[in-house]
């Protein structure tokens, strides 16, 4: 945390290989929170790339004191999701279950047999058609919490909502998250 | 105390996350264990928070962070990876391909004669190479030939042809009346006062002979046409 605040000030300063420093070292993290929110890899990288214009741009207004960079990077990845539902939600289509074709993700090399890693692929696509039906507001806090391994404060922090609410979305997204999955006939094992 | 399936599904996330204490989580786990209801609602949040654990984190495409870059500062001016250009050898296509010309080079240096045991530069001189080379073909050729000469097989037509030289059903002619007079040095029939030129037409009639043994039906019109 300290480094990327420290990254933050060479980059204020003008200094370029920080700003690449910074962007190698939270590309990874900001296009996962995008990709489970979307459930799309391309919308996934053209809003990674617009979280980094925006961070950017607005890397001035960053104050190590109200958090660390990687919540306040966060909290602008929620607001231009957020954006980018309102934005796009007259152009989805609506939700059904009979539609969701559960794509099988294509993941890191894990040392596992070509089966269990076939099984695992078409769980997480399932798991991942199942979070894209979540409302926004549950699927942004069951991805903090459950996928980006935030504490709680932290998502008080990027949510911007109280800690009973943050608790309750939480609570309400896993839920409901459940009874999707079940209604798919999926049972995580 | 006593729990409601309210209370339940309310504390869901604390007794999944371990936020309960101990008063909680015996009631929770009492209510649970006796309504029909929320069993089957634990136990799926439970799986499916198994589920989500279970999500890896996805590879962003490589060129994203590249796009990143040149959107923001303009320029991706990425530093040099050095361990990603190692890794970059390790690839099996780049190993199959070294190790082919490394073959390939080192059986044409065997081939020209290099010392592997003693290598010199003067030895990959293209002069050097070229009489090695040549020698070396020389060599292989006379080789192969010597080794051709003694299979059986052509040692066996050999010593038939031999054979058909000295039977004296197929020439009647060269039955000897007497011993001939044979000078030192002279291995065959042949008169050495006679020309070469005479000499080789002989082996010729002779060799022809054979074959009509061989093969009487097609050859004697070649032996009648020599007689000719």
């Amino acid at each position: 945390m300290e480094q990327d605040a420290q990254l933050v000030q060479q980059c204020l300063q003008g200094d370029g290989s920080a700003w690449e420093e910074l962007v190698r070292r939270h590309t990874r993290r900001i296009f996962n929170i995008c990709y489970r929110f979307t459930g799309n890899r391309t919308e996934a990288e053209d809003l990674t790339q617009d979280v980094f214009l925006r961070v950017y741009r607005t890397l001035g207004s960053y104050r190590s004191a109200h958090g660390g960079f990687a919540t306040w990077m966060t909290s602008v990845t929620r607001n231009l999701l957020i954006d980018h539902y309102r934005r796009t939600k007259r152009d989805r289509v609506t939700d059904s279950l009979d539609d969701a074709m559960p794509v099988v993700e294509t993941k890191e090399s894990v040392a596992r047999r070509p089966d269990e890693q076939a099984l695992l692929g078409e769980l997480s696509g399932q798991v991942q058609s199942a979070l894209t039906r979540l409302s926004p507001e549950l699927r942004e806090a069951v991805i903090l919490r459950d996928l980006q391994q935030l504490e709680y404060v932290e998502i008080q922090r990027v949510l911007e909502v109280p800690e009973g609410t943050v608790k309750s979305r939480i609570n309400r997204g896993r839920i409901e998250l459940a009874r999707i999955l079940q209604q798919m006939g999926v049972r995580p094992a | 105390m006593t729990w409601t399936c309210e209370q339940t599904e309310a504390r869901l996330s604390d007794y999944l996350d371990g936020l309960l204490d101990g008063a909680e989580w015996s009631a929770f786990n009492q209510h649970v264990n006796t309504c029909a209801v929320c069993t089957p609602l634990v136990s799926s949040v439970a799986h499916t928070l198994g589920g989500l654990y279970a999500l890896e984190q996805v590879d962003p495409p490589p060129q994203l962070e590249t796009r990143i870059l040149l959107a923001t500062v303009g320029v991706a001016r990425s530093k040099f990876d050095f361990s990603a250009w190692l890794r970059s050898f390790l690839s099996p296509r780049f190993v199959y391909a070294t190790v082919s010309v490394a073959a390939t080079m080192a059986l044409l240096l065997t081939a020209t004669g290099f010392n592997w045991r003693k290598p010199k530069l003067a030895d990959l001189a293209p002069a050097t190479v070229y009489r090695r080379a040549d020698s070396t073909i020389h060599v292989t050729y006379a080789r192969s030939v010597k080794f051709v000469s003694d299979l059986r097989v052509v040692y066996e037509i050999q010593s038939r042809m031999n054979e058909g030289d000295q039977n004296p059903a197929m020439r009647e002619e060269t039955i000897p009346q007497s011993s001939p007079k044979k000078n030192p040095g002279q291995t065959d029939n042949t008169n050495p006062s006679a020309p070469k030129q005479q000499n080789r037409a002989t082996d010729v009639s002779k060799r022809l002979e054979v074959l009509a043994c061989e093969f009487p039906i097609w050859s004697g019109s070649l032996v009648d046409r020599r007689e000719q």
